[in-house]
């Protein structure tokens, strides 16, 4: 599993130690700086060392904020914004479709909205968001980070199609 | 660069101004989230390429968001001495035109929302130039009439990554002026004088605040902005953010010199990247240029600002939570007191307050507390900015003087939904909030109106829904919200929530009982009055008011197992099914027609509606208005198909063979007589139902035939007698007794009462609404519903050869095509608009190409007849737009213009009422309006053996939604006579193929063929050929199969 060179982490450390709500800016610039987008564990064991931070509460922080995820994303992140504007406008049967429809059979929880699912083949991963703020062209769904308005279950079709076929090509 | 003193101040302001004023015409691109979300960026690109392709010299630079979302992106151009102008819906493409109209100054071919001629940036003032007289100037068009721009002062005026800019529009004086001149206890003074309160969503009075943490000593202290907006559905932190940094950290600047704080935290949430990248360059700007750091603009003040980003918890919005999160933990909130102005981020003074309340801190210093006093109400002064999303035209942000009725901001500013759909609620304040009802639209926009309602302002989004939304489902999907989002510390939140959130998971998916309600309510009291923080005491807000305002829309999930708004997927087969009044299921006729087994489909729609080839001609498709297909193309023509369906059964025979099956099926009598009624397609569907659970079912009518308003209402051009004749056989084959000419007063009707074990009642809404105006009583006046009983008895009719006919819902359509088929020349008369008319919209277009002239906003005032007494013309008074009414409708105002127009027959056609004094007498009560009183999910009437269904209950509505009431009746009566629960036990399955096909079928939507409208004179043919039969097999493949789950 991919993890974050100690190097780098010690310099993340350093960039935000003493500073309030250091803990926070710490862990999530590990985890947009791994490519997997996520906390590997060595990097949360180097946190604490280097922080006396106890890892336990480390941990506890780590689980607590939705934006965190402790095992990587796949190659392709797909964010359903699930805000109050984007529900009324359907954005669950978005999220529906993308769970019916790419393989997450061997999630067994079964999956729901509020976790982080990744396909067997490490190609998509679905989650939803609390809200983007992008109200007004909901509904909004988000697919490496780049906002797409006014969806549909026929656009998003589309798109997985389209990005799985640059996979094939690769 | 670092500023120290008013010259240097000023002199930055100079230099701010020459990029406003650059002396060459100025482009600025509304380059905020939703604004790149809409192109902007692209549009900013090719406008320089474009520009530089041409040799013009231009100023092109992004500024934030002007607020009006829907119409972005948008543009904003200023040519030295001229407004500027302010383009909407810009593309790419339009590059070209838009520096073509620079050079020509003359913007009459670009798409332009309004003109800014000076702007009160509040702290200062711009003069653009005057002309350009044709473009409305901003405060004149709707969305921006209504409101006052006190916060959003800069926003989509001036760029927000530069500092110099915000300088030349007055910013950062208020701050200099605040360090040199007034004290910290007088800036406090001053806010207290404003009354300024937490634009957070408490309302709590921001100068108390401040004097709690002026007073406490220490070395150090935190003033904190709340930026984490965690309210799904509202952006304005977002976009202020974006658009105007600056305020924000001036606002900042100054509380914290008021308090005597040094250090400085905002918490952004980390979702909004956009307004975290700005807020660290302005940061960076800010301590560059001494507005931030030690000593500010030279004075002896230190302050600095750091910025934390947020990482997704709707619980650090609650300020004890959001100290721990600064601290490093988990964002749990804990007891107060201490309050975090005695004790805050690690154990330091600390004061939090929401974006919003700082950008209004520089603005009441710059003018003034009385100035902001000015503004709002007595108790709730300022503005406030909304976010105006979901299903509302103008979604946008929205800064209302507080104390205005909601209404304003809906439909004055919003423009309703923009769609045929209306308005059922808003949402305010986010799950902490509640949903509010049409009928309480009125309601002033401050704290303490919104907390009667139960709900709050919060951060300020409103999010308004439509017929389509369900109300458990909104009161479920918050629940689920708060109970993943409650921290878990306390047990009233954490249990509760859960246990609130798996009854309404029980109610929506039809599984609930009566008493899960008084239990709902008894948990979300409990957890009101007893959790820690505002999260929970808040969280039940949602649920209490759906509850409050729509206990309905529970009953129906729990009494009727049905979602309306056809949400709940529990409850339905697919939205068109749900939507169709008779519940037929259309992805299954569709997918058994598709496999070729054409009887097995006329059968299963026959399980639901016994008259499907008559209303397939006539029925105002609630399918399709549901139809998933038309996020592609168009809804699926779901009646022409069972229509053709029917058509072609018909014609090959294959039907009897059904009717036989069916007569074969009847269940041995039960020895009990049913009365039911009047004959029209509510009194037909429930004998049909009722005969075939083997009661003894006899009908009584007024009229000579079966049919009620389908034989004697809608003309024979839409639905040919002989064909629901054909489809009325089966009652006779039955067993159903018809005793026709037998109109029943009330002492008929006790008899009736008495000698049956039970009555269905339905005779509709048949009589014309009266109009009395002068000259009504003249010869050649007529009712439209007796015209159109005449024409369908055969009687002989003389009206005019000119006919003016009042009204413009189906009656009148229905009666102006027939006078005009009779030769007449025949014109509308319409107190609204077009776009009001209720009729059926296709009877609309059929009707214009058919000649029929129409006259809108008139109203009658009177009729003049000749010296035969015979009318000779109607004097109209025309109508103005007035303003909306609490259902978001135009209210037409009188004029004094008058028209008159020369005719020789009037028609009547303003609606139906019921006539219902012949139930005077049985026990049946009614309503006000006239209507019966039932149960609405029984049909039985305040007599237990009298049920009544169809128009008498409702009043006036289509006659599929009569049929799907005569159905749900006979369920009702069935079980009041037997006892027992048979009616599953009509059903046959018939299994058909369940998969969805991966791709989407690509043929283009089918329009039915119809005779050529020179064809329609002088006869009453059948105006529609329907779909043939390659159409019909297009339309079925286009359905998308929305039942398999």
């Amino acid at each position: 599993m991919e993890t974050l060179p100690k190097e780098r982490t010690d310099e993340i450390i350093k960039k935000y130690d003493s500073l309030p709500g250091s803990l926070l800016s710490i862990l999530e610039e590990i985890q947009t700086s791994t490519k997997g987008k996520f906390l590997p564990e060595d990097a949360l064991v180097r946190v604490g060392e280097k922080t006396r931070i106890p890892l336990s509460r480390i941990y506890s922080v780590a689980t607590f904020y939705s934006f965190f995820n402790l095992v990587p994303q796949g190659r392709h992140t797909i964010v359903v914004c699930r805000g109050t504007a984007c529900h009324t406008r359907k954005s669950k049967e978005l999220f529906d479709y993308l769970k019916a429809h790419l393989d997450f059979s061997h999630v067994k929880s079964g999956g729901s909205e509020k976790e982080l699912m990744t396909t067997s083949d490490g190609n998509f991963t679905v989650r939803t968001v609390a809200c983007f703020g992008q109200c007004a062209l909901a509904p909004v769904v988000e697919v490496d980070g780049v906002i797409y308005g006014h969806m549909t279950v026929e656009k998003l079709k589309t798109m997985i199609k389209k990005i799985s076929k640059e996979k094939a090509k690769k | 660069m670092r500023i120290s003193d008013l010259k240097g101040l000023e002199k930055v302001k100079q230099s701010g101004l020459k990029s406003i004023f650059p002396g060459k015409p100025r482009i600025t691109v509304g380059m905020d989230t939703c604004g790149i979300g809409n192109g902007a960026k692209e549009v900013m690109i090719e406008l320089e390429k474009t520009a530089k392709k041409n040799k013009l010299d231009v100023f092109i630079e992004k500024t934030g968001c002007f607020g009006f979302c829907a119409a972005e992106p948008l543009v904003n151009i200023h040519i030295p001495g001229l407004p500027l102008v302010i383009l909407k819906e810009v593309k790419a493409k339009d590059a070209g035109k838009i520096i073509k109209a620079i050079k020509k100054k003359d913007f009459s071919g670009l798409n332009v929302l309004c003109k800014i001629e000076s702007w009160d940036h509040i702290t200062g003032e711009i003069k653009y130039g005057s002309g350009l007289d044709t473009i409305p100037v901003w405060n004149g068009i709707d969305f921006f009439k209504f409101q006052k721009k006190i916060v959003l002062r800069d926003c989509g005026l001036i760029n927000p990554e530069d500092i110099e800019e915000y300088i030349a529009v007055g910013g950062y004086f208020p701050l200099f002026k605040v360090l040199n001149n007034i004290s910290p206890e007088n800036v406090i003074e001053e806010v207290k004088k404003s009354k300024l309160r937490g634009r957070g969503g408490a309302g709590f009075p921001t100068a108390i605040k401040w004097t709690l943490m002026r007073q406490e000593k220490s070395e150090d202290k935190y003033v904190v902005c709340n930026a984490d907006e965690g309210d799904p559905g509202a952006y304005m932190n977002r976009n202020e953010i974006e658009s105007d940094p600056h305020m924000l950290i001036e606002g900042m600047v100054i509380a914290a010199y008021a308090m005597g704080a040094n250090k400085g935290v905002i918490y952004v949430r980390a979702e909004y990247p956009l307004a975290v990248e700005r807020l660290v360059k302005s940061i960076a700007q800010a301590r560059q240029y001494g507005v931030l750091g030690d000593n500010i603009l030279g004075s002896k003040f230190s302050f600095d600002i750091n910025l934390v980003e947020g990482a997704g918890a709707f619980v650090c919005g609650e300020e004890t939570a959001l100290i721990a999160s600064i601290e490093g933990f988990a964002g749990r909130p804990t007891q107060r007191p201490p309050f975090p102005a005695q004790k805050g981020i690690f154990g330091k003074p600390t004061n939090i307050n929401n974006v919003e309340t700082f950008c209004n801190v520089p603005a009441i210093i710059s003018k003034g507390a009385d100035w902001f006093m000015g503004t709002g109400t007595k108790n709730s002064p300022g503005t406030k900015v909304f976010s105006l999303v979901g299903k509302i035209k103008n979604t946008g942000l929205v800064e209302m003087p507080l104390g205005q009725p909601l209404q304003t901001v809906i439909y004055n500013i919003g423009g309703g939904t923009g769609t045929k759909k209306k308005i059922k609620a808003v949402q305010t304040g986010g799950p902490s909030g509640g949903c509010i009802p049409t009928h309480l639209f009125n309601t002033p926009l401050d704290y303490e109106s919104l907390n009667s309602l139960g709900t709050i302002m919060g951060s300020g989004g409103i999010v308004v829904m439509d017929d389509d939304n369900c109300m458990v489902d909104v009161a479920k999907y918050f629940t689920e919200f708060t109970n993943h989002d409650s921290c878990g510390k306390c047990t009233p939140c954490r249990e509760g929530l859960y246990h609130q959130l798996k009854i309404l998971e029980k109610v929506c998916a039809g599984k609930a009982v009566d008493k899960d309600i008084s239990l709902l309510k008894d948990v979300g009291a409990v957890i009101a009055d007893t959790a820690l923080c505002g999260l929970g005491q808040t969280a039940p807000n949602p649920v209490m008011t759906t509850l409050r305002y729509f206990p309905l829309e529970y009953e129906h999930h729990i009494k009727g197992h049905r979602c309306p708004s056809g949400v709940c997927l529990d409850l339905l087969i697919s939205p068109c099914e749900n939507s169709c009044p008779l519940h037929i299921n259309i992805p299954g006729y569709i997918e058994l027609f598709r496999e070729g087994r054409l009887q097995e489909s006329f059968e299963l729609i026959l399980q639901e509606n016994f008259l499907p080839s008559t209303t397939g001609r006539i029925c105002h498709f609630h399918c399709k208005m549901r139809c998933r297909r038309e996020d592609i193309d168009k809804p699926v023509a779901q009646g022409e198909l069972h229509r053709f369906i029917a058509d072609k059964v018909y014609k090959n025979g294959l039907e009897k063979g059904v009717y036989a099956q069916i007569l074969k099926n009847k269940f041995k009598s039960t020895g009990k007589k049913v009365g039911i009624v009047g004959a029209g397609p509510a009194g037909l569907t429930a004998a049909y139902y009722l005969s075939r659970l083997g009661h003894d079912v006899t009908v009584f009518d007024a009229k000579q035939k079966a049919g009620g308003i389908l034989r004697y209402g809608i003309p024979s051009y839409r639905l040919p007698k002989d064909i629901m004749d054909k489809e009325l056989g089966i009652l006779k084959k039955l067993g159903v007794k018809f005793k026709f000419g037998n109109r029943l007063d009330s002492e008929k009707m006790k008899k009736v009462a008495g000698s049956y074990d039970a009555v269905f009642t339905a005779t509709g809404a048949y009589k014309e609404m009266p109009f009395e105006i002068k000259g009504s009583g003249l010869k050649g006046v007529w009712s439209g519903v007796d015209f159109l009983d005449k024409l369908a008895s055969g009687e002989k009719i003389r009206t005019g050869k000119n006919i003016v006919i009042v009204g413009a819902g189906n009656v009148a359509i229905d009666a102006c095509r027939s006078a005009r088929r009779l030769g007449a020349k025949v014109t509308i008369l319409y107190r609204r608009g077009k776009d009001d008319m209720p009729a059926n919209s296709q009877e609309i277009e059929e009707s214009y190409n058919e000649g029929i002239g129409f006259i809108f906003y008139a109203s009658p005032e009177e009729i003049v007849g000749d010296e035969k007494g015979t009318v000779s013309k109607i004097i109209a008074r025309k109508m103005a737009q007035g303003d909306f009414d609490i259902s978001g409708r135009r209210k037409p105002v009188a004029t004094d213009e008058m028209i008159e127009i020369p005719c020789d027959t009037i028609m009547f056609a303003i609606g139906e009422k019921v006539d219902a004094r012949y139930l005077d007498g049985t026990g049946v009560a009614l309503n006000r309006d006239g209507t019966a009183k039932t149960d609405i999910f029984t049909f039985v009437t305040d007599n237990p053996k009298i049920f009544a269904g169809g128009d008498l209950v409702t009043g006036p509505g289509t006659a599929v939604e009569a049929m799907g009431q005569g159905k749900a009746a006979a369920k009702s009566i069935d079980k009041f006579l037997t006892g027992l629960d048979r009616w599953n036990s009509l059903y046959k399955k018939i299994e058909y193929k369940n998969i969805a096909d991966i791709n989407t079928y690509s043929g283009k939507p089918q329009n039915d063929k119809k005779i050529p409208v020179t064809a329609r004179k002088n006869n009453f043919n059948e105006v529609s050929y329907g779909l043939d039969a390659k159409q019909a097999q297009c339309e079925s493949l286009r359905c998308l199969r929305c039942d398999i789950k």
